[in-house]
């Protein structure tokens, strides 16, 4: 079984000093943060969790952020269900992309990217690590793609779903050139939902937490339009892009809808070769945490099945997150079992022949 | 032209270059075109959801490119349906969009001055 989203916290921010470059080392050490000593700099979504956002059985027994014990981790995830592979995507590192200073944002990605390889992927086998960047500063992006995404411990290139505009958008080509180059997904974890981003419902800022994160899926569902619409894979055939966290049974809406107006008006987009829901299907992958939960549970799958997310879902746990899902509770069909929990990811992140290269010790 | 029984649509100098005609044959709705002097005929249905496809708008569209690039050409060969848009290429009634839809169409001719069309 693979997991595609667990949140490997640290538990000051302040460990990200060693592994900062000195001009911003000192913006870290001296400079204003938003929750005080060992917090994070980035501008917090305006929807703040009233319980927090962790779940409260993952604090460490020696105290400590949720997900920044590796030992805990493995007792309450990785070894509790057989997990063979988890891809970590970091706890707070996706929230550069809110801050307005893109040569900060990026500095913090660095360091972030430097310390997980340094601090977490030796830890276990099982890890493989997510490259964080910043979307607001592509070229920066793809310079640090193009650092560090040949490390065999890395899975994928990791964004926020929010951002200043969907990422088909061709001001995001460095980025896409960048992970064509080192051959890795680009992925998008649901977050960024502040500072410098738009706004992520189209109707203005909802009110609540709950409200706002029930709605996770609407930049996931710009994000997917927008890489299909714009040609991001007859540019880039070997591209992938996962969406994490947003949810999936908007999904066949979405394609279905895609396919329709596509139909009509085609000539808007003559890079396009096929129709939406056949690139959609090649090139786009979605976690399925948080999976929906609708009042009969085999009610999800067949409108999912018309358009074939059998290829399409990966499963994912969240862990340490408060809407977690158990592995236990995602029952796709029989026939789907072993593609969502294990194959379609193995294939992605081509586990595999990355296995193999851990082995080489590279 | 096949078997079907062949029926006069209009003499051809009456259906001159750009120009359509509906006409009902057997019962069914049909449109007949005329394309820089070659003549084609259509159900005016469309496959899509059963539109007057034949009374949607000729013009071209934009040709295949790569890059976020445009190139406008087949003027006079496209035509898209009246009710969602969808295009077709009114030699072949083939939809632009999907390959797999392709619009009804039917045996052209001309003989003794008069456009025929087999049913």
């Amino acid at each position: 079984m693979i997991d595609c989203d667990v949140h490997n916290a640290w538990r000051s921010a302040d460990e990200l000093l060693p592994y900062l470059e000195p001009t911003f080392r000192e913006y870290l050490e001296r400079g204003e943060l938003p929750g005080g000593r060992g917090s994070f700099p980035h501008a917090h979504r305006p929807w703040l969790h009233p319980e927090d956002f962790k779940r409260v059985d993952a604090v460490p027994p020696d105290g400590g952020a949720a997900g920044s014990d590796h030992a805990f981790m493995c007792e309450q995830l990785l070894d509790r269900y057989g997990i063979d592979v988890a891809i970590l995507t970091g706890e707070e590192a996706i929230e550069v992309s809110t801050l307005a200073n893109p040569h900060y944002a990026q500095a913090l990605a660095r360091a972030h990217n430097d310390w997980m390889v340094a601090e977490w992927l030796p830890l276990d086998r099982r890890l493989r690590g997510s490259l964080v960047v910043a979307p607001q500063d592509p070229r920066g992006a793809a310079d640090e793609i193009r650092r560090l995404g040949g490390h065999a411990g890395i899975a994928q290139v990791l964004v926020s779903t929010g951002a200043q505009r969907p990422y088909g958008d061709p001001f995001y080509d460095p980025i896409w050139e960048a992970c064509a180059e080192v051959g890795l997904p680009l992925a998008a974890h649901l977050g960024g939902q502040g500072g410098v981003n738009a706004n992520p419902t189209g109707c203005g800022p909802p009110t609540f937490f709950w409200e706002t994160h029930a709605l996770l899926c609407e930049t996931g569902m710009g994000h997917v339009a927008s890489t299909i619409a714009q040609g991001v894979f007859e540019r880039w055939p070997g591209a992938r892009f996962v969406l994490i966290e947003c949810g999936v049974a908007w999904l066949p809406a979405l394609l279905w809808r895609l396919d329709a107006d596509y139909r009509a008006l085609r000539k808007e987009t003559p890079w396009l070769k096929r129709l939406p829901s056949e690139y959609a299907r090649d090139h786009i992958r979605l976690s399925t945490q948080p999976l929906e939960q609708p009042r009969r549970r085999e009610a999800l799958w067949p409108a999912l099945e018309d358009i074939g997310a059998q290829d399409m879902l990966m499963f994912a746990s969240d862990y340490p997150h408060w809407d977690f899902d158990e592995p236990r509770a995602v029952r796709p069909p029989a026939a789907w079992r072993d593609a969502v929990m294990d194959g379609n990811a193995r294939a992605l992140y081509r586990l595999g022949a990355r296995e193999e290269a851990m082995a080489d010790g590279r | 032209m096949g078997g079907e029984p062949r029926h006069v649509v209009c003499a051809a100098a009456d259906l001159r270059p750009g120009e359509r005609r509906i006409v009902r044959v057997r019962g069914r709705s049909i449109g007949v075109f005329n394309v820089d002097g070659h003549y084609y005929a259509l159900q005016n249905g469309c496959p899509h959801r059963g539109g007057p496809l034949c009374e949607g708008r000729v013009g071209g569209t934009t040709l295949p490119t790569r890059d976020q690039a445009f190139a406008y050409g087949q003027d006079g060969r496209i035509l898209r349906c009246a009710w969602h848009g969808w295009e077709f290429d009114i030699a072949t009634g083939r939809a632009l969009a999907d390959p797999a839809v392709s619009a009804r169409t039917y045996p052209v001719a001309v003989e003794d001055g008069n456009i025929l069309i087999s049913v």
